[in-house]
């Protein structure tokens, strides 16, 4: 059970040594510095960046600034997916820190979300915690809990308190225990060589005849392409398979 | 001649699965074939219904737009803020606050892509409105946007799931509520219910998607019509914000 904690720890404390640097289109007064941050995984771009503004607000010319956005190499950040689930997705292979470029101008509006307001974030971090309850437990016990409960998951995230987010997260982790598991697994499979932002479909994680899935059954579930095609199509010229199972970057 | 009844048990009445969904979204397009309503299929297996209208609209930039003070009120309240009347209180302020967005759209039934000139203030929009099956709600999702003749789109709100792009949505949470009395009538009755034409004539209107009544006369009328309609409705879009 102590390594079962140290996980929850080790997912929530885990951050990504990230340097942000001014768009060069950009009009400045003064030469702009980079800004270093180590972004928390687990947090939103908005949400953790107020500081990134501050700081490029002291050069550029404030007046025609609009809402910050952040790129890399090219792509408009979502700042609604996890921080994490950004670096992983677009830049796990490049050398740390990685680095952002902020944008104070032409908002990309059919990318990205507008965020003017960090209520934005609360609202949009509560619908996600409440339609996972809606899988996990058909809504019950997120819709039990008081708005004060609601509220210290929020304040929780927003000032990196883990004691007082899992006080209230370990109610949403709970399930009755001749279930063996939750109702269905709230998850998404992110790809980037997609026009869809995700996969996300209903789960088990106990099969009806009493078999616990893995994560390997998820993929099959979602991925069936049969091996047969994967070895035709994507063997090496030396006619092998390489697969390979990279660690999870230790930040 | 009315398709195939959609018989469900008694536990499943209100739950709406994928097959089911795509059963409720055929019907509708050969109806709204019939009835010339535009609605089409978009995307394959994993799709949604589309459709599209021009509105002249009048908007009020003050009210409407800002939405700084949001706030969590946006997103769903659990059952133990409805009994504070929260819920009530965002249903009057969303039925106020359409008045204000609406302005003077035409009627559906007679044209699609009229617009009434309005001294100074109006403006042509361009409304997409897209009807997705969420898995995690296991009901149908209202999904829309609106575009001004630049294409720049107005506040967003949500991420569509198969786009990827902005778009407002209907949050699904509250739609098992109140859709049960009206297919629970249904079942009572023995009448076919078509879910997904039921729940669009309950939420359409509150975002200007007219659906015409003529959809109605090709079915018999629903008796919990009036239930449904003053049902609380959750709406995800800080568009509906209260004061």
């Amino acid at each position: 059970m102590a390594d079962d904690k140290d996980v929850l720890r080790d997912v929530w404390f885990g951050r990504i040594p990230t340097c942000f640097l001014l768009n060069q289109d950009e009009v400045t007064e003064r030469e702009a510095e980079p800004y270093y941050l180590l972004l928390p995984r687990v947090s939103y771009l908005t949400l953790v960046t107020d500081k990134v503004k501050k700081h490029f607000h002291k050069v550029i010319r404030t007046d025609d600034a609009e809402e910050m956005w952040f790129e890399y190499e090219g792509t408009p950040l979502k700042w609604h997916y996890p921080i994490g689930v950004l670096f992983d997705l677009h830049a796990s292979n490049t050398v740390l820190p990685w680095s952002i470029t902020v944008h104070f101008k032409n908002f990309p509006e059919r990318d990205l979300l507008h965020c003017p307001s960090h209520s934005v974030i609360e609202a949009h971090f509560m619908s996600s915690i409440k339609e996972a309850d809606a899988l996990k437990h058909k809504s019950q016990v997120v819709n039990d809990m008081q708005k004060k409960d609601h509220k210290q998951l929020w304040m929780g995230l927003q000032n990196d308190k883990f004691d007082q987010f899992w006080a209230m997260n370990r109610k949403l982790m709970e399930y009755p225990t001749e279930d063996g598991g939750f109702r269905f697994i709230p998850f998404r499979i992110y790809q980037t060589l997609s026009d869809r932002p995700f996969i996300q479909k209903q789960f088990r994680p106990v099969s009806p005849e009493g078999h616990v899935h893995t994560l390997g059954d998820l993929l099959k579930e979602v991925y069936p392409t049969p091996l047969q095609w994967l070895s035709e199509h994507l063997s090496h010229p030396d006619s092998f398979l390489h697969i390979c199972v990279i660690p999870v970057p230790s930040d | 001649m009315y398709p195939a009844v959609l018989r469900v048990a008694e536990m499943s009445l209100c739950v709406l699965d994928e097959e089911k969904f795509h059963l409720c979204c055929q019907l509708l397009l050969q109806l709204s074939e019939q009835l010339g309503d535009g609605w089409t299929w978009e995307g394959g297996q994993e799709g949604y219904l589309r459709k599209t209208a021009l509105r002249s609209v009048v908007i009020d930039s003050s009210s409407v737009w800002d939405y700084e003070g949001g706030g969590a009120d946006t997103s769903c309240p659990s059952r133990s803020e409805q009994q504070e009347g929260e819920q009530e209180q965002a249903a009057v302020d969303a039925s106020a606050d359409t008045d204000s967005i609406k302005g003077d759209m035409e009627d559906e039934e007679e044209d699609d892509g009229v617009c009434v000139a309005s001294a100074g203030s109006s403006q042509l929009l361009q409304y997409e409105y897209h009807i997705l099956h969420s898995c995690s709600y296991s009901t149908p999702v209202l999904y829309f946007r609106a575009c001004t003749q630049e294409g720049r789109s107005l506040s967003l709100e949500e991420e569509h799931p198969l786009l990827g792009q902005p778009f407002f949505m209907l949050h699904p949470c509250r739609t098992e509520e109140f859709m049960r009395p009206v297919l629970q009538a249904a079942q009572d009755q023995h009448r076919p219910v078509n879910y997904v034409l039921s729940w669009l004539s309950v939420v359409g209107p509150v975002v200007g998607l007219d659906v015409p009544l003529k959809y109605s006369t090709l079915l018999p009328p629903p008796a919990a019509q009036s239930q449904a309609d003053s049902a609380p409705l959750c709406l995800s879009a800080s568009l509906w914000s209260p004061p």
